[in-house]
């Protein structure tokens, strides 16, 4: 499974049960990297998405199977750390308010970065995206 | 749209009776939902949240039409609520200008090492620039600590600017200074959010943020300061003659005192750390 998040500087995903922030260019992206494979996101994360573009579920990272993607907003890696075979980060490069941090870090567990790259957003300025193979 | 901004008495009134703890109603027809009293003392976490993070804005404003009020400075020269409904159409087009005119209630122009940039304090915009292309409006200004400004309130900032810009959205957005008694810094601010077209099902938040700089102390009432550890600075009050221009301290005996010009001429009685924590140092001639 190759797991999919969004963290801001201080490796934070969420603040009051709420995404911290959103890009149409980070879902766009994201499409494009899952083409051809199967797509999973928690239910409250379909609205991100053209219709049809995600199989969700509640369970979704214990469906999801060998080259399938998930998009993880809203809860921890580590029950399911043995399945994850690439992590996809992408960083909003700003600081915003977090009470739900990333579990897993890659950089601190030996994880290698085989790729970074940047883009601009719809309304962020610049989007890094990491991938890590564990 | 600009709204009528609340009175002035009323303000002071609301504030008052706020921070002894009685939920009254506050500007707009909403409550007051804390008092000082509740919230906790500073323990390095730059913020808290305040009723489980509930915002608390009346029905009627929440529509889509964009507006920003200002309150008027009270009788100190305070400020009050800043409060918005955030829409594209408020936000700024260009880049910020200069606001170093402006001089808020309690302002010190003073550096510590341990501070990121140096400068304790900030001109701190209640309604963030990104939000409102508020300038130097002295209305939306405040003193306000370094890591109040950029580890507080800016992240609270981003999270409704960047959700305005993405969706188009409204979000109402109100910044609170909280002064305590005739303080001329305050305390803290309350922040509130919530996005108007998902009914805050993307932004909502309630929450209390520390005008406090770690390993700094603050003495709310004048906005003078020391490093903690070394304590509270001792020296007498002195006699001093200032040169307002060259920014030089002398004793009044001094030479180099009886060659200013009046315009820049002006009689001063306290300490030297004060002068120097406001940007003075002292002449080389009479070493005061």
């Amino acid at each position: 499974m190759i797991a999919a998040l969004c963290i801001d500087d201080n490796r934070g995903l969420r603040f009051n049960r709420r995404r911290q922030s959103r890009d149409r260019a980070v879902t766009a992206d994201l499409l494009r990297s899952a083409e051809g494979h199967k797509l999973w996101a928690a239910p409250s994360s379909v609205s991100l998405f053209p219709e049809g573009a995600v199989a969700a579920c509640e369970d979704f990272l214990e469906r999801a199977e060998a080259g399938e993607w998930c998009f993880v907003e809203d809860r921890p890696l580590a029950p399911i750390l043995q399945k994850i075979e690439a992590l996809v980060l992408y960083r909003w490069n700003r600081v915003y308010p977090a009470d739900v941090f990333l579990d897993v870090i890659p950089w601190e567990v030996g994880w290698r970065c085989i790729c970074r790259e940047e883009f601009p957003g719809h309304s962020h300025k610049l989007i890094t995206k990491e991938v890590y193979l564990p | 749209m600009k709204r009528t901004v609340p009175a002035l008495c009323a303000i002071l009134f609301l504030f008052t009776l706020a921070l002894t703890g009685c939920p009254l109603p506050e500007e707009g027809g909403t409550t007051l939902s804390f008092s000082l009293e509740d919230v906790p003392e500073f323990s390095g976490e730059p913020y808290v949240v305040l009723n489980d993070n509930q915002p608390d804005f009346p029905e009627e404003d929440k529509t889509t039409n964009s507006f920003e009020t200002y309150s008027p400075l009270d009788t100190l020269g305070r400020c009050g609520a800043a409060y918005a409904n955030v829409g594209v159409d408020l936000m700024p087009t260009e880049d910020r200008g200069d606001i170093g005119q402006v001089k808020p209630t309690g302002w010190h122009t003073v550096k510590y090492d341990i501070v990121d940039g140096k400068y304790l304090y900030n001109r701190c915009h209640l309604i963030g620039y990104q939000l409102t292309g508020e300038n130097a409006n002295e209305e939306n200004l405040i003193t306000g600590t370094r890591y109040m400004n950029v580890d507080g309130m800016l992240p609270f900032e981003n999270l409704t600017a960047d959700y305005v810009q993405e969706t188009e959205h409204h979000v109402l957005y109100r910044v609170t200074p909280i002064f305590e008694g005739d303080n001329l810094v305050a305390s803290g601010v309350q922040m509130e959010a919530w996005s108007v077209e998902d009914g805050g099902e993307c932004v909502c938040f309630n929450v209390y943020v520390y005008n406090n700089q770690p390993g700094v102390t603050i003495d709310y009432a004048t906005g003078e300061s020391w490093l903690t550890e070394e304590g509270e600075p001792s020296g007498e009050a002195e006699d001093y003659v200032l040169n307002t221009s060259s920014k030089k301290f002398h004793l009044p005996d001094c030479s180099g005192a009886a060659s200013i010009s009046e315009s820049n001429r002006q009689d001063y009685t306290g300490t030297r750390e004060e002068l120097i924590a406001q940007g003075y140092s002292p002449c080389g001639i009479c070493k005061p």
